[in-house]
């Protein structure tokens, strides 16, 4: 079948079977590994990318449903020279340790601080429920996201 | 420069948070081909034959079977293992054949193409029928290892003892569940076996490729990608894997990939070994300790793998942070037909300090004495000895972590405000306690503490026998003006940050900043052996090698500064012209007046311990008996921290899975096949389980640690979360539970039938 | 079978609902396998379970998921409508739902963590049929109508007749479920979501319980119960519903209750808990429920 996603902001058209796992298609065909597989059944969200802004885990949406729309994943995350707010900030904070499920996790928040720039602990705690990391405890994931937030407040005021 | 002591943001963490760091499963070769495992559908039985469907398409699928393999053993503590079953089944998934093909699709297809047939035996799965010997599977008596450790007349000073105490504690597997499953890249060319994989150990992997293809060190490169967690489940299993990938490879003559899927890395990889544990105990009535006698027994699984080491940890942290006068310890590992059992973080010692544990909360409920206050009056202190007549010399800074803690937790408030005093009650009365009124939820809160010690580096004289080397390189690169370094050894960041604090450690010897200085990528054609990246030996062992071999560099260039005058970096660019790049390699001394006899387990059992103290607050839903960790604190003798930040991490994340272990992790075994081998059913805390870590680093410096005195921390954090979990439960409900898990179905069945 | 297996499947996208019904129809009279395909959260990890098809004997799956007559979450003259397509994100999201249907809400809430609300749906969960289905629970609680959809037109079946056995529904093969519908609760009704997974997020329901009562002068006007887990499918809990409808709701003892739901479950020992557990909770969750609309109701 013929797609077409916007991926990254960047419009990419390919074949594939329609029901080839997104996943797939991201590590495979369109090379972009940073997005990770875990478990391959929804329960890790390593694979966590943004499906029209909303985070999905990408190894159980099939390639024929996303076509014509808009994929984000962590190789989307940073601009040209700097890292964003939530990059830094999980580098800083110990948010990221062996980094496997660090993707998805970003991926959560990013989503989580586009709908909610301010979040309190207990959402930040929520919007990554679905991320299972076994290295931090999540206490410096949720540092990190907090800092982050600060972090994008004192560059956009009000 | 000050850089130890301070938290630099990780070294890899731009790599990691942009995608671009590559794990195994991210790289390929031309050509790769993808490997599967065909493996034992039965616990035990006798290998008659494997079935080739003769209606399948077999054009480009490699099948390797046992015929394939050069010298068919796993290379550990002892060849037990087979690479791959030839006629003896030992476990359930143990692997018989092997497949390769193109792509999943054929992979696929070609695996249930394949159909073992195996004849099946009678298996041993439980502790108790391993020492029935119900049957033999392993020796005379099923008994991989046995250790004892004595230390006055326990048995006699415990039956003059005015308080005697017996209770036996028991604890079960546990999965790493490391989110990165383990996978390998093998191949082989002119130059001989390369491998890429998510490893702890390379030169473990090498060790074992070198014994089954009985090739010379010169011919096998094992190459550490980034490893997305390990937590011990990566220690000796890569090398199984490696073997695999390498025989597919070799029989294809292409490169191989193999990756785990979830449900086949739960099944088939080690897990903790099951412990149970009996401690006989006597005391004084104010609680004053003097005779412990402990009885330990772990199952060890299908094969040997690293079960003796891991038995000898649990044994040598029985008797727990406190002084006995008399300690007679015996520790048996067992043999059965379930998958084998090996590392995991703590080694042993989580086993047996809960076990310890729970006995202190047993003692200070006989003499309803304040829990914390009973374990402080006992606390181990400098000039002290162990029960292997260790005599402590420093760093034993465990009184100021049950301070800090108690402090910080408001223990003395909360102890006496929650749940009832710390007698036991009638637990069938928690199902009548009335609702509060105005509200329909009962609900009861509880704290709880555990206090552990945890040795750091390896036991005994292991240090001394591996004499591990790290080397720093000082080179140039092309015009200029300073010259760069780079950090070899075998010791591997899985997480912890290994890469950041050793950049941190060699920069601050060096004098210079931390962009100079690199961390080469662990290969064992370019590092030297500074051994596994295990028992929390890497910051304060190998990162003392890595300090040492850099001041050296330092005194070399700081002796041509002075002899030839200019700065720092000219006398270095003057060694580098007239040497080229300059190697300071060192291996590692162990202390001189570190004595340990293992015939007789007497002696230094480790250069030092990492302490502490864990206290958790609970509420329990007295109707579903969910347990909700609502604080928790630990404070953590580190000796220094060289990373705080990173250091912390390594507590918090070692504590929630200590927790997990207590309060959500169960492995259901039937037949000896794990009937939960999935993260939906295998469940492990998620960010809204996790309690908010209040984490204390106290530092009482090891005098030989790096950084002005680092101790082991990575492995501690797992030995206190559980005990503290469970005395927070017994504090809230009046429910006592001597075996794990503490899983709602396990205080409900508790509650009901009474202690 | 291997997910890579997946990419072999046929795959069609129907424009519209009556094209859908015309493939499935066809499909249904030769005898051929289709498989309606929304958020794909339970199918495509169930395939990872199931042993491999036969290539040559692949299902048609059909995408259901962008079906208009299938998306949607409307309000009107105290009937909720919802989509079978619309997913627990949009579900948890809805002002009005949260507002008028808090069980709803507080179920969608509680479905895996964000990344599986986002594309699981009601419809998914129905046809599933799986007894734990937390939204087959919450919507029987509320007295749904479930609305099928064929080339024959529409018919209507109340959830609580819905399930004929385990993961065994009413829906025909040539049918799909279009939405659900129900009467909103009163404002102030009692309302209550209470889950108990394995564990706090991310979980599958060891017992869940969804409850909806009103109250008139003491007096039980209204009476919906769901239970997740307890039995091969999902209870409506009718004894208990019964005691909910009593003329005097003081009256009804803690003894009453715990022998109604003992009535009404047939809890089982399986990997996530035990049936003694399992019967404990129920009783447990449906006294607190009667508790605490004798405290709403009474103040």
């Amino acid at each position: 079948m013929r797609m077409t996603f916007v991926v990254n902001g960047l419009s990419r058209t390919l074949d594939a079977p329609p029901l080839a796992r997104l996943l797939d298609i991201l590590r495979g065909p369109l090379g972009l590994t940073g997005t990770k597989e875990g478990c391959g059944e929804g329960e890790c969200g390593s694979c966590t990318v943004l499906l029209d802004g909303v985070p999905v885990n990408a190894c159980l949406v099939v390639a024929g449903q996303c076509d014509g729309r808009k994929i984000l994943t962590v190789e989307g995350l940073a601009s040209k020279d700097a890292l964003s707010d939530l990059q830094e900030a999980f580098v800083k904070e110990g948010g990221a340790q062996c980094g496997i499920c660090t993707p998805g996790v970003l991926m959560a928040a990013h989503a989580l601080l586009a709908a909610n720039p301010q979040p309190g602990e207990g959402e930040i705690r929520e919007s990554i429920a679905g991320n299972i990391c076994r290295c931090t405890g999540y206490q410096r994931i949720v540092e990190s996201i907090r800092n982050a937030a600060k972090e994008q407040a004192t560059r956009e005021p009000g | 420069m000050a850089l130890v002591g301070r938290s630099v943001p990780r070294a890899d963490g731009p790599a990691k948070v942009t995608g671009t760091a590559r794990y195994v499963d991210d790289l390929t070769r031309p050509g790769v081909l993808l490997g599967a495992t065909l493996r034992s559908p039965v616990a035990r039985g006798r290998l008659r034959g494997i079935r080739r469907d003769p209606s399948f398409d077999w054009t480009g699928v490699t099948v390797v079977t046992a015929e394939d393999v050069p010298v068919n053993v796993v290379a550990l503590i002892e060849e037990d293992q087979p690479v791959l079953a030839s006629d003896d089944i030992r476990h359930a998934y143990e692997p018989i054949a092997l497949v390769a093909a193109e792509d999943p699709v054929r992979l696929a297809r070609a695996l249930r193409a394949l159909t073992p047939e195996i004849d099946p035996l009678p298996p041993i799965l439980t502790i108790a029928d391993a020492l029935g010997r119900k049957t033999q599977i392993h020796g005379p008596d099923n008994i991989f290892a046995t250790y004892r450790i004595s230390k006055g007349d326990a048995a006699k000073a415990i039956a003059e003892s005015a308080v005697r105490l017996t209770g036996t504690y028991r604890t079960h597997h546990q999965e790493q569940l490391y989110i990165e499953p383990q996978g390998m890249l093998a191949f082989w060319d002119a130059r001989g076996a390369h491998l890429v994989g998510s490893l702890q150990c390379p030169f473990y992997v090498h060790k074992g490729v070198m014994r089954t293809f009985s090739l010379d060190d010169a011919h096998v490169d094992v190459t550490q990608a980034v490893t997305g967690g390990g937590f011990g489940g990566k220690e000796e299993y890569p090398t199984l894997l490696a073997l695999h990938a390498l025989l597919l490879a070799k029989k294809s003559g292409r490169p191989v990939k193999m990756i785990y899927d979830r449900q086949e890395d739960i099944e088939a990889t080690t897990k903790r070994h099951p412990c149970e544990v009996t401690i006989s105990s006597g005391c004084d009535r104010e609680g004053n300790l003097s005779a412990v006698s402990v009885r330990i027994v772990m199952d060890g699984g299908a094969y040997v793998t690293l079960t003796p080491v891991v038995l000898s940890r649990g044994a040598l942290h029985a008797a727990g942070a406190y002084r006995w006068e008399h300690v007679a310890i015996e520790a048996i590992a067992v043999a059965t037909n379930t998958p084998p059992n090996g590392a995991f973080r703590g080694f042993g010692a989580p086993q047996t300090i809960w076990a310890i544990e729970r006995h202190m909360d047993r003692i200070a409920r006989e003499l309803s004495a304040d829990p914390l206050a009973l374990r402080e009056k006992n606390l181990l202190r400098v000039g002290d000895t162990t029960p292997t007549g260790q005599f402590l010399k420093e760093s034993v800074g465990v009184q100021r972590c049950v301070e800090e803690a108690r402090k910080a937790s408001g223990w003395d408030r909360k102890r006496a405000a929650l749940g009832p005093a710390a007698v036991a009650r009638p637990v069938s009365a928690i199902l009548r306690r009335p609702a509060p009124g105005g509200s329909a939820s009962r609900k009861a809160r509880g704290i709880g503490a555990s206090v552990f010690l945890h040795g750091a580096g390896f036991t005994g004289s292991g240090e001394r026998k591996l004499k591990g080397r790290v080397a720093i390189d000082m080179f140039r690169i092309l015009k200029e003006k300073k010259p760069r370094f780079t950090i070899r050894t075998a010791s591997t960041d899985i997480g912890q940050g290994t890469e950041t604090v050793f950049r941190q450690i060699a920069a601050e010897a060096l004098w210079v900043s931390m962009d100079r200085v690199d961390f080469a990528t662990p290969s064992t054609a370019t590092v030297p052996d500074s051994g596994p990246t295990v028992a929390s030996r890497t910051v304060m062992i190998v990162g003392s090698i890595l300090e040492s071999a850099a001041r050296d560099l330092f005194a070399r260039i700081e002796q041509n500064r002075q002899d030839h005058g200019g700065s720092f970096d000219d006398a270095a660019l003057r060694l580098i012209a007239r040497d080229g790049t300059i190697v300071s390699e060192k291996t590692y001394e162990t202390p001189a007046d570190l004595v340990w006899d293992d015939a007789t387990y007497r002696g230094d059992a480790y250069p030092v311990f990492g302490w502490g103290c864990d206290i958790a607050e609970v509420e329990v839903d007295l109707d579903t008996f969910e347990t909700t960790v609502i604080g928790f604190w630990v404070a953590q003798d580190v000796g220094k921290a060289i990373n705080p930040v990173l250091c912390k991490g390594q507590i918090e994340g070692g504590t929630l899975q200590a927790i997990g272990w207590a309060l959500n992790e169960k492995m259901v075994i039937q037949d000896g096949k794990i009937l939960n081998a999935r993260m939906t059913n295998y469940v492990v805390p998620t960010s809204l389980d996790a309690p908010r870590f209040t984490t204390i680093l106290v530092e009482d410096p090891y005098s030989k640690g790096p950084g002005g005195g680092a101790k082991g921390i990575g492995e501690a954090p797992m030995d206190g979360g559980a005990p503290a979990i469970a005395a927070a439960i017994e504090h809230a409900t009046g429910i006592v539970r001597d075996d794990l898990p503490l899983l709602p179905e396990d205080l409900f069945a508790a509650g009901r039938t009474g202690p | 079978m291997n997910p890579a297996e997946l990419a072999l499947y046929p795959f069609e996208r129907p424009g519209t609902l009556a094209e859908l019904c015309r493939t499935l129809s066809a499909r249904a009279g030769r005898r051929e396998k289709t498989v309606l395909l929304a958020g794909g959260t339970d199918w495509i990890v169930e395939r990872r379970l199931a042993p491999a098809e036969d290539p040559n004997d692949l299902p048609l799956v059909l995408d259901v998921s962008r079906l208009p007559e299938m998306r949607g979450i409307t309000v009107a003259k105290e009937v909720a409508t919802i989509g079978a397509a619309a997913t627990f994100l949009e579900i948890k999201s809805h002002a009005v739902l949260s507002r008028r249907v808090p069980v709803l809400t507080a179920m969608a809430r509680e479905v895996g963590a964000v990344q599986i609300q986002a594309r699981g749906t009601l419809g998914g969960n129905l046809a599933g049929a799986s007894p734990a289905a937390d939204g087959a629970a919450a919507l029987m609680a509320l007295d749904a109508d479930v609305v099928l959809a064929s080339i024959h037109g529409e018919r209507r079946v109340p959830l609580t007749q819905f399930f004929t056995a385990y993961r065994t529904t009413r829906r025909a093969e040539d049918e799909v479920i279009v939405r659900v519908e129900f009467t909103l609760p009163r404002t102030g009704a009692h309302q209550v979501w209470r889950k108990v997974g394995t564990r706090a997020a991310q979980a599958i329901s060891k017992v869940a319980l969804a409850g909806v009562a009103e109250v008139e002068r003491g007096r039980g006007v209204r009476s919906g119960f769901g239970m997740a887990s307890v039995a091969p499918m999902t209870v409506s809990l009718p004894s208990v519903r019964a005691l909910g409808l009593a003329p005097s709701l003081a009256s009804v003892s803690d003894e009453e209750l715990d022998a109604a739901t003992r009535r009404d479950i047939s809890p089982i020992d399986d990997l996530r808990s035990t049936a003694a557990y399992r019967a404990h909770v129920a009783s447990a969750l449906v006294k607190n429920f009667f508790r605490e609309l004798r405290i709403a109701a009474g103040s």
